[in-house]
């Protein structure tokens, strides 16, 4: 759908504004212009510090006290929203403009109930008179957007709800009046990916049926493929490049969009168009003309000293970029799948699991029963191999990581390294056992001890595993920072100098330099910008290459994990679901839970339609030990027995193991996700698209 | 934990803190000195008095036994007898206690709004002259000791402009009005220092508040600058409010002891301090324990409120 | 006066010379101003006070202010003024010996504790929690009585008290210092090394914490005077004719109708000491703070 003619809902014309910082103005929004048709929906897209969420929030009228508005203005049908009155915008707010939060979690008030919060909004603004009517109306409300026990649930607490739920009594609210515009920053961040999938189905479906207009903010490109029109691509505070949703994909023009849409990891193979995007925004170094010139491979000389403004490069496609026209359209990437390991398999696996049985209590109450994290695990991992393991929170998949690693004590079966029992606790274990076996964390900033210089940060591993001092102990540390492509001057300085990027590096090195033979990658992308994670993967694909490295890779990211493993293992609640090499793990047949987490990822300009799967996940039940884990929550559930009894594994051929009670048939016939590519054009509407090609 | 067990599980850790408590004073007390009776009695006193002190405080009974028999004793109701003055403690207590529980809640009514005004000014009003303006008048009188403030108030509504008494002395005889005067000037001392000492807190605690999320999130569903403070921001700042509440309560029973000193007013803390002086052990060891059986009783109704008005304590 | 254990404290790296003068807020400046003036006089005063400690007869007994005497002359004749400088060294060496002497083994306690957790950090905490519950006057005058005739009016008792009553609260925050700090990710990799407890309190925990307790040092001394001064007041601290500040106001309290100066002169020194420490107290918090690293994507 082309740009609508005629008035537009929003107008935001040369917008600048700045924050009063100590005694320096930040100017964060330089010049932004674009608009919203009525019943329109445009994604913003940046990464973190681009000045995205501070546009939003201007459509709502809302600054912090240090902000000031240099020039511009965002007019709502025709009204400039920064000129009006607090009582004016207190009119207009939750009532024609409605905001959906990052973080439902902490905007909604803690002691309040969530019927009356959403109650509050209809009476302030007179849609519903006192009495029994706003509740009432409350109740509809979340019915329409698919809480259960609508009637009841209003009467709950915030964090009585789960994540998922948080979200929609937060759109349940900003839908109360029947607004024109709807403005999301980020609301699916921190959500679980199957429970993003559904936050955004729901969204796309209200927007149909309502024709509201959005401003959709997010950093991750590949959800707005599912519900955006057009895209505004934002860097450094200014607005790069906006184009209809398909076009954006398939034709980017300015250079930023296309490292960015390079940098997204896909599952799919030989997606990949173009290069991704090196370095890093660095504030202080921007030249006065364009901001992306520092990173930018087509750049020329007069880049840095010219301003870009937005030309149209087509109708309805503006680009601020002087080279555009020179642009060839990027060539395709071939995809770096993993090459089988060559070594043939020898006889006993570096790391075997067997029944791991983990539990643990819950914090600060003795009385609590103890809760089975990872029930009857068996895996392994072979010299040089790369296992993945994949789950949503809760699946129990750092539990087994800190079991290997010696934090957590198994409470049944074993642990085998080189074919040897392993000592359950770390303090039982030798010091080579414990230098061989390193690990990974997910977050940089708690993983490097702020108080340390990042020199003794290497130094530690050096000293206790080799006794290493004076120059070797320098030359060692040199040659680690120079492994993980840091300049040797990095160890002078502390943690909170280096940018997230480089504190995973850090961390990184600080394993590797120990000479491990297993390395443990607890979600290690997933606390990274999304330009910042392509280059830490394949850091770490050459270290492992150059190392001889095997892994356990942790993450949630399915299109990551492709990348990198050997083999996959899928978790939930505890329990394994589905092994086999990555290559069939993403064909059918599949486990219903393999499926659900591919159908939910998002992944860029071939997303097909999805059905959203039934099955919400609810708070926790906890684990009964029978049957199998995932019954409750399938959307292909057998019946009873799924129930009752524990599902077998099923060999489905080239190493493919899937435990459940449906035949492999079934299975097959059941999975509507596939792994061939499907260019769309133009915006993607997932009610109309098709389900098998 | 359903509520009654988390209440339960705190009052039971509240009593397990006083027995404690009472090991502790006694140990202080009894044990630690070595030789009690000739701490009491002082450095000239001869045989034949030690022993007949020694006779008569039980003090040859092992540590153990007198212990559990004070304890037993406090528990019940039976405080003992008074040393100096051979009268029962609970007889001298108890109009001692009744003074200073006036006291108490005279100076506590006057501290409330004494408190949460300047806060909510200063959080409104954040960063700006009034803010910094509020917070300078607050470090100096935070500054300053309590007697101080109190012999500066004396100074000022005694010498120069006499209005009240310049001593508390009241007793069963005096009438209400004669208490009341007596009664104001440490209370206003007290309410002065117990103000101060949480103006910062509140400030601090209501400028989160304003500044959190679900409060942005008010602001932007298009309440009105009232609804947003007075149904968003004000019930969850009481939560910490408490906290910051039962901290006074606890100055307030060591703050009783100087200001009822200074200004003579016969209430417990001026027992407390005359006891002390006068080496009295079992009116030493009562008032004490009732010292910190008061403290800990505070800090448990403000957790148990706490638990009430914060529906997110209640989860297990 | 009591913080919370904020997490930024416990990230924040102490900051070099240079940066401190150039950062700091005003409150720092002002209260470190304050405190060297107060340093100077209690290390040259001797010299430089008009009057000795004792000297009688310096003047007219009660006698208010005067230019000759500005905290005007008790009733033996002595000049308050001088001994008000006489005794500033007390008070100062008094807060800041027995406060460290607090931090000191509370800090120890404390981060021990709570880094070991298990029972043993129980009933510390119960410990603790006991002793906490007497309030910081009572338990300073019990102390007092417990220490027997021999210590009485010594300053060495004052120092003793003042580091029991401030102990167990530093306890307190070192140990939820050291809990949170043990929660992060690098503790856990020193532990995965192997490292025992004593090399990573050392290592990983200490030097994260020491913003914590540096802010208690300060936090604490600036409170001190006035506890020392109390108990001074109460006649349970040094004894006549030391020129305690408290006690010289308890002293002239008896006939304050008359000479109200000679009570509140000593009680401005100590309400303007306080003053300094609370403000570079204030601003030192407010430094460390700002230099707590902000997290960048």
């Amino acid at each position: 759908m082309s740009a609508a003619l005629g008035p537009k809902l929003v107008e935001v014309s040369d917008l600048s504004l700045a924050y009063l910082h100590e005694d320096r103005p930040l100017q964060v929004l330089f010049g932004v212009t674009f608009s919203i048709a009525p019943g329109e929906v445009l994604g913003l897209v940046g990464e973190s510090g681009c000045g995205k969420s501070t546009v939003a929030y201007q459509l709502l009228g809302y600054r912090p006290p240090s902000a000031r508005v240099l020039s511009g203005s965002v007019r709502l049908s025709g009204v400039d929203l920064l000129t009006l009155s607090r009582a004016e915008l207190d009119r207009l707010r939750g009532n024609r403009i409605a905001l959906i939060p990052q973080n439902p979690a902490s905007a909604l008030s803690p002691g309040m109930r969530v019927g009356r919060q959403v109650a509050e909004v209809l009476t302030a603004h007179r849609r519903a008179s006192g009495g029994s009517a706003p509740k009432a109306r409350a109740a509809e409300l979340f019915e329409a957007v698919g809480l259960p026990e609508p009637r009841r649930i209003g009467r709950r607490y915030p964090h009585e709800l789960s994540g998922g739920q948080q979200q929609r009594v937060a759109i349940a609210m900003a839908l109360a009046c029947g607004p024109d515009l709807l403005v999301l920053d980020e609301p699916t961040t921190g959500l679980d990916v199957t429970t993003q999938q559904q936050i955004v189905a729901l969204l796309a479906e209200l927007r149909r049926r309502k024709r509201m207009a959005m401003l959709y903010v997010t950093h991750d490109l590949g959800l707005l493929a599912q519900i955006a029109d057009r895209v505004g691509v934002m860097y450094a505070g200014r607005m790069v490049e906006v184009a209809p949703t398909g076009i954006l994909f398939s034709q980017p023009r300015h250079p930023y969009t296309r490292g960015l849409i390079a940098s997204i990891p896909q599952i799919r193979p030989g997606e990949r168009l173009g290069k991704r995007l090196r370095g890093l925004l660095q504030r202080d170094e921007l030249p006065p003309g364009c901001p992306f010139q520092p990173r930018c491979d087509f750049a020329e000389a007069a880049c840095a000293a010219e301003l870009q403004v937005l030309e149209e490069a087509a109708p309805g496609h503006e680009v601020a970029c002087r080279r555009w026209r020179a642009l060839a359209p990027p060539a395709a990437v071939p995809a770096t799948l993993r090459a089988e390991p060559t070594e043939a398999a020898p006889l006993t696996p570096l790391l075997a699991l067997d029944s791991l049985v983990v539990t643990y209590r819950a914090a600060g109450s003795v009385f609590a029963k103890p809760v089975a994290a990872v029930r009857g695990v068996t895996l392994a991992i072979e010299r040089g191999e790369t296992l993945a393991l994949v789950g949503e929170s809760g699946s129990g998949k750092s539990t087994v990581a800190r079991a290997i690693s010696g934090l957590l004590r198994p409470s049944a079966g074993q642990i085998r390294f080189g074919g040897e029992p392993l000592a359950g606790l770390l303090r039982h274990r030798p010091r080579e056992l414990r230098r061989i076996i390193q690990y990974v964390f997910q977050n940089p900033d708690a993983s490097l001890n702020p108080r340390m210089r990042v020199g003794s940060i290497l130094a530690r591993p050096l000293e206790v595993f080799f006794d290493a001092a004076g120059a070797d102990l320098r030359g060692r540390i040199a040659r680690a920072l120079d492994d993980v492509r840091l300049d040797e001057s990095y160890a002078e300085r502390y943690p909170d100098q280096l940018s997230g990027g480089e504190r995973q590096r850090v961390a990184i090195a600080r394993a590797v330099v120990a000479k491990p033979a297993l390395l443990l990658c607890d979600e290690v992308l997933s606390a990274l910008d999304v330009s910042v994670q392509a280059n830490i993967l394949d850091l770490l694909k050459r270290l492992r290459a150059e190392h001889h490295l095997s892994m356990l890779f942790i993450s949630h990211d399915l299109a990551v994990v492709r990348e990198i493993a050997d083999r996959i293992a899928v978790l939930f609640r505890g329990e394994l679901c589905q092994v086999g090499p990555s290559r069939v793990v993403f064909q059918a047949p599949m486990h219903p839970y393999t499926h659900a987490l591919l159908m939910a990822a998002p992944s860029g300009p071939a997303a097909i339609a999805r059905p959203v799967e039934a099955g919400e996940p609810g708070p926790l039940r906890p684990a009964s030990g029978q049957g199998c884990p995932y019954a409750g929550r399938c959307a292909w559930q057998a019946g009873a027995i799924c129930e009752r009894e524990p599902p077998p594994w099923l060999e489905a051929g080239n190493g493919n193991r899937i435990r459940c009670h449906l035949s492999l048939s079934e299975l097959e016939a059941r999975a509507l996700w596939r792994a061939e590519p499907r260019q769309v054009e133009g915006a993607i509407r997932p009610a109309e698209g098709r389900a098998t090609p | 934990m359903t509520l009654i067990r988390l209440i339960g599980g705190r009052i039971l850790l509240s009593l397990l803190t006083l027995l404690i408590v009472s090991a502790l004073i006694f140990w202080i007390l009894e044990v630690l000195p070595g030789d009690v009776a000739s701490r009491i009695m002082g450095r000239d006193a001869t045989p034949e008095t030690l022993a007949l002190l020694r006779a008569k405080l039980h003090l040859n009974d092992p540590a153990i036994t007198r212990y559990l028999r004070w304890l037993g004793g406090m528990a019940t109701g039976d405080f003992g007898t008074a040393l100096t003055s051979s009268r029962p403690i609970v007889q001298i207590l108890e109009p001692r206690i009744f003074n200073t529980v006036l006291l108490a809640g005279y100076a506590f009514l006057l501290y409330l709004p004494m408190a949460l005004i300047p806060a909510l000014i200063q959080a409104v009003r954040r960063d700006r002259p009034t803010d910094h303006a509020l917070s300078a008048v607050t470090l100096v009188l935070l500054s300053m000791p309590d007697f101080l403030i109190a012999t500066l108030l004396l100074v000022t509504f005694v010498v120069t402009v006499p209005l009240l008494p310049a001593i508390s002395l009241v007793d069963q005889s005096s009438t209400a009005l004669e208490y009341f005067r007596a009664m104001t000037l440490p209370a206003v001392t007290l309410a002065v220092v117990m103000a101060v000492y949480a103006v910062r807190m509140l400030r601090d605690n209501l400028i989160e508040v304003l500044s959190s999320d679900y409060v942005r999130m008010a602001e932007l569903k298009g309440l009105s600058r009232r609804k947003v403070l007075l149904r968003h921001a004000l019930p969850n700042a009481l939560v910490p409010t408490l906290n910051i509440t039962a901290l006074n309560l606890a100055y307030l029973i060591g703050g009783v002891v100087v200001v009822e000193k200074v200004f003579s007013y016969p209430g417990f803390g001026s027992l407390l301090v005359d006891s002390l002086q006068l080496r009295d052990l079992p009116l030493i060891e009562a008032t004490v324990l009732i010292a910190a059986a008061v403290y800990i009783a505070a800090n448990l109704l403000a957790d148990i409120g706490a638990i009430l008005l914060n529906p997110r304590l209640r989860a297990s | 006066m009591t913080l919370s254990a904020a997490p930024g404290l416990t990230q924040a790296r102490l900051p070099s010379w240079r940066r401190i003068l150039r950062r700091a807020p005003v409150s720092f400046h002002i209260g470190a101003a304050i405190l060297i003036v107060h340093a100077a006089v209690a290390v040259l005063g001797p010299w430089l006070a008009p009057y000795g400690i004792s000297q009688m007869g310096t003047g007219i007994p009660l006698s208010g202010m005067s230019w000759a005497h500005p905290f005007g002359v008790d009733q033996l004749g002595r000049d308050i003024f001088s001994r008000v400088i006489h005794g500033s060294h007390i008070v100062l060496l008094l807060a800041l010996s027995g406060t460290g002497l607090g931090v000191a083994i509370g800090s120890v306690i404390g981060l021990l504790s709570g880094y070991v957790g298990g029972w043993i950090d129980n009933i510390v905490q119960r410990l603790l929690e006991a002793v906490i519950s007497i309030p910081f006057l009572v338990l300073a005058l019990l102390a007092i009585a417990a220490a027997g005739p021999q210590l009485a009016g010594s300053p060495l008792l004052v120092v003793l008290v003042v580091a029991l009553v401030y102990a167990p609260r530093v306890a307190r925050m070192a140990r939820a210092a050291a809990i949170e700090i043990a929660t992060r990710d690098f503790v856990t990799v020193a532990r995965l090394r192997g490292e025992g407890a004593w090399s990573v309190m050392r290592r990983e925990i200490l030097p994260n914490a020491s913003s914590v307790l540096l802010v208690e040092f300060a936090l604490r001394a600036g409170y001190a005077p006035v506890l020392i001064g109390s108990l001074g007041f109460l006649g349970f601290g040094m004894r006549p004719p030391t020129p305690e500040w408290g006690l010289m106001m308890a002293e002239n309290r008896a006939l304050i109708i008359i000479s109200p100066i000679t009570v509140i002169g000593p009680g401005l020194a100590l309400a303007s000491l306080v003053v300094g420490l609370n403000l570079f107290t204030d601003g030192l918090a407010r430094l460390i703070g700002r230099t707590a690293p902000r997290n960048q994507a």
